[in-house]
């Protein structure tokens, strides 16, 4: 069973995305065997107003019958935005969204400003997760109008290192930590806080060039599938997992990457 | 791979139940649209077998190198076990690997003699560990005419099939033209890296991305390749993080630059953006030793098995047999 924890559908504005509907999203679910995604808009990351977005979720997702089987929304939160809080419960408790993502940079605020603390506790108080994104696109061919978090400047884009700090903040939270693009390096103390906390790492990102050497070094339970479609190719993450041979992953532990690590995190809710 | 009654019962259990289950169960029951017709969107997941697919299609890895980074000859030889880890794994014939001078000093680039014949006697080195599967090419810097003249020849006779030139020159300055003028008479590709970011080799430059001056940009390419139309360009890594709409829009009408697909950036329509502008014939698979994101992004595409054995095998081979190194 492959569930995918890294999916979107909406639009990015500075580029033409393909597969960026419910429906289209569907169909490559079937094309190549994936059975649930965990999606959210897009369109959240740019509106200020993040809840019209996923209120088109919403709807999207009712259009047809058959996306309310495939489709686990998440809900895209602004915590320096007017009514955040109330827009958290109405996703959760009306849309039946069952998680959040948060876009400190493309939304301007610091991951571990008061507000954005306050968001992951309010989240975790609900029992779901909340997750995190390296970056949405590669910053080298990002548009003039894009956020100038750039490779090889003197801001950079995220490393694992951005991400911890809400992660001590709040280490009770449950946590999916999303296109996994750049720089790995932590201090054992920084590794110590990752693997104590109930996080999961999709394998879409480029930064796992080994598959093998990352399960070893962060643990089988902390990966799941993921592809950050549509923005990503649909494959790339999934091939991190099948082409593990059997002396480097046996069926139990692809399975738990495919689907049983995020089974987990999720079932916690119920 | 896929249990579609376990996804169900997952759903059942997860998605649309908990805390939200009322409205949850709205989604599932209550459709603001009506259901039509049955469609292949209607169906479960396939069984898709993705080995399958790795293992359908024969390949040429068209940019690949040894270590970047290590001159020592024994960490060389150890990087190159997993260099054969990654071809068994994808099911790779042939690597074309190079190590073309990255270095940079204090922020320019490295532009010695020395420097990129240290590097392709490496890479001489490597291939020899495994000559079935590892096929050389060599780099150097036109500015210094003499020693690169020398140096094709040295190369030539090791048995490199074609070159890989980074950032020390761009690909149309004019110390490149007798050297083009040589690798037509060898019947070889030249292959230059490339970029096509905002603030780099003469691109918008108020954004400043960092980068020496001698990097090549599409539109470079578009003025050698129209110099020396008998000449063979190989367009490095679309998929190396810069804007791959701009470079496959600024290279269609160079019928002479091919483009080679590696990198670590594996954007959803790439591949197929590329063929619909570049034409099935000049694209050639490569990892850039991003070895998932090099296969994945090809087999996600919409390409045919046809179109798909044509970049990951056939359209470099092609190259190689103009020059007499052409795989079996």
């Amino acid at each position: 069973m492959l569930i995918d924890i890294n999916a979107y559908v909406g639009h990015w504005p500075f580029q033409q995305l393909k597969y960026n509907t419910c429906e289209a999203l569907h169909e490559r679910m079937n094309k190549f065997g994936v059975d649930v995604s965990i999606i959210s808009n897009l369109n959240g990351i740019f509106y200020k107003n993040t809840q019209s977005a996923n209120l088109e979720l919403y709807d999207e997702i009712r259009s047809h019958k058959r996306f309310g089987d495939r489709f686990v929304p998440f809900a895209v939160i602004n915590p320096i935005y007017a009514a955040w809080r109330e827009d958290l419960e109405t996703s959760i408790k009306k849309l039946g969204m069952k998680g959040v993502r948060m876009y400190p940079k493309y939304h301007d605020y610091e991951i571990t400003d008061p507000q954005s603390i306050e968001l992951v506790k309010r989240v975790r108080d609900h029992g779901l997760p909340v997750a995190f994104t390296f970056r949405m696109v590669d910053s080298r061919q990002r548009s003039w109008m894009d956020i100038d978090y750039v490779t090889g400047t003197p801001k950079r884009e995220w490393t694992m290192k951005n991400i911890i700090p809400i992660i001590e903040a709040v280490p009770d939270a449950k946590f999916m930590i999303l296109n996994f693009a750049s720089g790995a390096a932590l201090t054992e103390e920084e590794m110590n806080t990752l693997k104590k906390a109930d996080v999961l790492i999709d394998t879409s990102g480029r930064t796992i060039s080994n598959m093998s050497s990352y399960i070893k070094q962060y643990g089988k339970e902390k990966f799941a599938f993921g592809t950050h479609s549509p923005i990503l190719d649909y494959l790339s993450g999934m091939l991190r997992i099948e082409s593990l041979r059997p002396d480097e992953a046996d069926e139990t532990t692809k399975e738990l990457i495919r689907s049983g690590n995020v089974k987990k995190m999720l079932s916690s809710v119920l | 791979m896929s249990k579609f009654i376990n996804r169900r019962k997952f759903i059942t259990s997860t998605a649309l139940s908990a805390a939200g289950a009322m409205i949850s169960d709205r989604i599932l029951a209550e459709p603001s649209v009506k259901e039509g017709s049955m469609s292949t969107a209607d169906q479960s997941p396939t069984d898709f077998n993705l080995m399958r697919e790795v293992a359908k299609f024969r390949k040429i890895d068209a940019h690949v190198h040894v270590s970047l980074g290590g001159g020592n000859l024994e960490y060389q030889k150890k990087y190159a076990e997993t260099l054969m880890e990654y071809a068994d794994r994808m099911k790779v014939d042939k690597l074309i690997l190079s190590k073309p001078v990255t270095k940079r000093i204090n922020g320019g680039a490295d532009t010695s003699v020395e420097s990129f014949i240290q590097h392709n006697n490496i890479v001489h080195e490597i291939v020899k560990l495994h000559p079935d599967r590892f096929a050389g090419t060599f780099t150097f810097n036109p500015v210094h005419h003499k020693e690169t003249m020398e140096e094709i020849k040295r190369c030539v006779d090791f048995g490199m099939v074609g070159a890989k030139v980074y950032f020390q020159t761009k690909i149309n300055d004019p110390s490149y033209y007798p050297v083009v003028e040589k690798f037509i008479d060898l019947n070889m590709i030249i292959h230059s890296h490339a970029e096509a970011q905002i603030g780099v080799g003469g691109l918008r430059m108020k954004y400043n991305g960092l980068k020496p001056a001698g990097v090549s940009i599409p539109d470079d390419f578009v003025d050698i390749a129209k110099r020396y139309p008998e000449a063979m360009f190989q367009y490095a890594h679309i998929g190396g993080g810069g804007d791959w709409e701009y470079m496959c829009k600024t290279l269609q009408n160079s019928p002479n630059v091919f483009v080679d697909t590696s990198g670590s950036n594996n954007e959803e329509h790439l591949i197929d953006f590329a063929v619909q502008h570049l034409g099935e014939d000049r694209l050639f698979f490569g990892s850039d030793n991003s070895y998932y994101q090099a296969v994945g992004k090809i087999l996600a595409s919409n390409l045919t098995d046809k179109q798909k054995r044509k970049l990951f095998f056939e359209n470099f081979n092609n190259i190689l047999r103009k020059g007499g190194n052409n795989v079996n």
